[in-house]
């Protein structure tokens, strides 16, 4: 056998076992080999990640004292001017809760329950917007379950190992959030297009919308929990030829500069076959 | 030996693909480490084990990425076996030569990555995609290309030493 005909034949078998791989791992028949292969690569990337964003931390913070001092100082006034905010929400909250209790409002919502991941590294393909995260079903992370950082939504689980995860961030193409436009109370479905920008598509033609309107999850569908900030509106794209109208959104959470994402633990999202 | 060093060499480079790598777009673009160091080991003339460790190197990949597990592994073999194809043939003629042949891999490595985003998941524009993803991708392959086939050559060295005649 010649030299062209062994490198053939070695290619066609490595793109069969190859090709075998993928079959029985979308059949889900690999699940446990991966966990094991991850389970040192996880731990390997996180190990790199810390130390690379400490690294990275260092070298874009203030070079010198001074600029730290004044930092410092913009800090504590801040943390002035919000303290003062948290007083003044704490006595509307108080008037809040004798409102409904006066209604008799049902409080259904369960308060949320949060875990808190390091985000290790994000999607080796360009072509998929994901971030993953140290933490997996070792720690009671679900698929479904959905990701948030203080200012709103960052996306939710798609793929649980045992000592990590990996988040569809709102900025995947692949993912359907259905969201509610404050104000104009309009249902839209959010649509992020592969420029990067996140688009709210499906708004009804009758609703009037204004740039600056806050945009939320509207949990229509039960995959996301209601109320969670997703964005504000920056323009409005309407054209009376179209059955829908679409917004181009802000989002609150910078998708770019994840380092830590709370997942919501307790939420279970509904799925298509009604299970929970 | 080459399999000793190599496959913990591209686990690694996976690792620094996802945590690091993301950090150096251009565009939505980045290099793949990956793909460099499998195509350049086969640039230097070791068909065969770089075709053994671009199934390695695409598994990890896509155990660090949204892919099914397989897709980039079936990828690199092919692109490795295309690189093989043409061996000493003409792009050793010639130092910029490994240019072409990383322009080529790095091209057919996005296309096919992208077939595969567009048969899973949703609809999208090729076109844009081209722009911000392959092209920018590419052209930072092309300019890591040169220094990764240096490493290579080095590494082949170190692990294969010339016979010297005493």
């Amino acid at each position: 056998m010649n030299r062209s005909s062994t490198l053939l034949l070695l290619a066609i078998t490595l793109i069969l076992i190859a090709s075998g791989i993928l079959v029985l791992s979308l059949g889900g028949m690999l699940d446990s080999a991966q966990d094991l292969i991850l389970r040192p690569i996880s731990a390997i990337q996180s190990w790199i990640s810390v130390r690379y964003t400490a690294l990275s931390d260092l070298l874009s913070s203030p070079g010198d004292l001074q600029s730290l001092q004044a930092r410092n100082t913009e800090l504590e006034v801040e943390v002035a001017q919000l303290q003062q905010e948290i007083i003044g929400l704490r006595e509307e909250i108080a008037e809040t809760e004798i409102l409904a209790a006066l209604l008799n409002y049902a409080r259904s919502k369960p308060e949320n329950r949060y875990m808190a991941a390091d985000v290790i590294g994000v999607d080796t393909s360009p072509f998929i917007r994901s971030v993953w995260i140290g933490r997996g079903s070792d720690d009671g992370i679900l698929a479904g379950m959905p990701a948030i950082t203080e200012r709103g939504l960052a996306g939710r689980i798609v793929e649980v190992n045992a000592t990590s995860a990996r988040i569809q961030l709102i900025s995947d193409p692949a993912i359907a959030v259905n969201v509610l436009l404050q104000n104009s109370r309009a249902d839209g479905v959010l649509a992020p297009q592969r420029t990067g920008e996140l688009w709210i598509d499906l708004i009804n033609q009758d609703a009037q919308i204004s740039p600056g309107e806050i945009v939320i999850t509207s949990g229509l569908g039960g995959r996301f929990p209601p109320d969670i900030p997703v964005g504000e509106v920056i323009s409005v794209r309407k054209r009376d030829f179209e059955l829908f109208q679409q917004a181009v959104i802000q989002p609150t959470v910078d998708i770019t500069n994840l380092d830590i994402i709370l997942i919501i633990t307790n939420f279970r999202p509904f799925l298509l076959d009604g299970s929970e | 030996m080459a399999y000793i060093v190599g496959i913990p060499l591209l686990a690694f480079l996976s690792i620094l693909q996802s945590v690091i790598i993301s950090d150096i777009a251009f565009i939505d673009g980045r290099p793949d480490l990956v793909l460099l160091a499998v195509i350049s080991w086969a640039i230097i003339g070791r068909h065969k084990e770089s075709m053994v460790l671009g199934f390695f190197g695409g598994m990890f990949l896509d155990l660090l990425s949204g892919l099914p597990l397989g897709v980039s592994a079936a990828n690199l073999i092919l692109i490795t076996y295309l690189v093989s194809f043409s061996e000493g043939r003409f792009w050793e003629s010639h130092f910029l030569m490994p240019l072409g042949v990383g322009l080529i891999s790095s091209l057919l490595f996005y296309v096919l990555q992208m077939t595969t985003v567009f048969i899973i998941g949703p609809s999208f524009d090729p076109g844009l995609m081209f722009i911000r993803i392959v092209l920018p991708g590419t052209f930072l392959n092309l300019l890591m290309i040169l220094p990764t086939i240096q490493l290579a050559n080095a590494l082949d060295r170190w692990m294969r030493p010339p016979a010297v005649r005493i």
